[in-house]
């Protein structure tokens, strides 16, 4: 196992009060914290600084580290003979774990001591971040991924393990939902339930599709003839392409909505489809449309700044 | 071998939690909890008697409040409560510039 500097990495001295311990820690999270972070390795900075909090900021972690001996930062170490009798919580498995890892059996260990529940616990949730593309949040989808979790090795310690997880992901869920797989989460304690496995949602950006909820909004650009004397033009859906009709007079900005037309949720709920109409000109025109363009300008009365007017 | 696949499921605007369900789930004690509803970032969907009860959503809120706790090394709740709305606000607005940029 690697050694690693806890207090290096907090930059404290080993005789460091709590205060101060949880001063320093305040403020490299501040720093490397990556919902706010623009460092560059912010992520794992603050990983390593919240995993050397973890353990000194609880006394008994931060004996059981102090335990360990003064060594270099990286270099290869075993746990003193006593230790684990001491600290740990039953057969050691030094190898394929890491420190923070030790650090985690120390509570598990102590709570499962002192603390032992007489009662039935539910397991502890699990959660994960599913990427989906915007066609299989639309339909529906199967997604493997692969879930790290810390589990009971079934003989009093903890150990780090990956499980392969297929789920089936139902039609209709939207960016930011969080989806519930019950009962695959850790094992219930004494008997209790196990816990879920909730399911954070990511949808991938559509190029035509803006999504609101169960909502769809697509731009529709229409021609100035089109907009003026109405049109009948073929729009893509996420379920086909459909017909819409678009009302003469139609202006720029005005929404024409297909209902039904949104995303559509297995329980029948189902959201619409806006189409947002925009009015495209031709950047190049021949003599003739030119031609056709200025009798246009001189028949018509139409002003579109009248409303400017006076002011 | 193939795993199975497992069903995942809308998460039921209906079932509900207890305060102390809540507890347990999101790692928060329920003095937290209840200093959270009173700040009015965590909304109790029913009063069941004397206890609150809240929606499956709020798991995540609680999640996120506990993580924030956590990771910023906070010890007051009405702060914690402040960070968690404007942590929401900012998430609603993301998502709303990713609606606008697709």
């Amino acid at each position: 196992m690697k050694y690693k500097d806890y207090y290096a990495i907090l930059g404290v001295g080993r005789t460091a009060g709590a205060d101060e311990i949880k001063s320093a820690y305040r403020k490299l999270a501040r720093k490397y914290h990556p919902d706010v972070s623009k460092e560059k390795d912010a992520e794992e900075k603050f990983k390593e600084v919240s995993e050397a909090y973890e353990t000194l900021k609880d006394a008994e972690k931060r004996a059981a580290y102090d335990e360990l001996g003064r060594h270099a930062s990286g270099e290869d170490f075993r746990p003193p003979p006593d230790w684990e009798r001491a600290y740990g919580s039953g057969q050691p498995a030094f190898d394929d774990i890491d420190l923070a890892d030790l650090f985690a059996s120390v509570a598990g260990g102590r709570r499962g001591r002192r603390h032992a529940p007489d009662g039935p616990l539910p397991g502890q949730d699990y959660e994960a971040r599913v990427a989906l593309s915007f066609e299989q949040a639309y339909h529906g989808a199967e997604v493997e991924f692969d879930l790290g979790v810390i589990e009971h090795d079934g003989e009093g310690g903890l150990r780090r393990a990956t499980h392969k997880v297929k789920t089936r992901i139902p039609k209709g869920v939207v960016d930011g939902q969080t989806l519930r797989v019950p009962g695959k989460g850790a094992p219930g304690i004494n008997g209790g339930p196990p816990g879920d496995l909730f399911l954070d949602i990511v949808v991938a950006a559509h190029p035509l599709y803006r999504t609101d909820g169960l909502d769809l909004h697509v731009d529709l650009p229409l021609a100035p003839w089109e907009a003026v004397l109405g049109a009948s033009v073929e729009i893509p859906t996420p379920g086909g392409r459909v017909a819409l009709k678009v009302p003469p007079g139609t202006r720029a900005g005005q929404t024409l909505r297909l209902g039904g037309r949104g995303m559509a949720r297995a329980d029948g709920k189902s959201g619409h489809l806006y189409a947002h109409a925009q009015i495209a000109v031709p950047t190049v025109v021949d003599e003739k449309q030119r031609a056709l363009y200025r009798e246009l300008a001189e028949h018509s009365a139409f002003d579109p700044r009248a409303h400017l007017e006076g002011n | 071998m193939a795993p199975d696949a497992y069903d995942a499921i809308e998460i039921e605007e209906t079932a509900v939690v207890s305060v102390t369900e809540l507890s347990a789930r999101s790692g928060l004690s329920e003095v937290e909890l209840r200093v959270l509803v009173e700040c009015g970032a965590l909304h109790p969907s029913q009063l069941e008697g004397a206890t609150w009860v809240f929606s499956r959503r709020s798991l995540a809120v609680a999640r996120t409040a506990r993580r924030l706790r956590d990771d910023y090394a906070l010890d007051d709740v009405h702060s914690l409560a402040i960070l968690l709305r404007y942590v929401q606000r900012i998430e609603e607005l993301e998502a709303e510039l990713r609606r606008y940029r697709r």
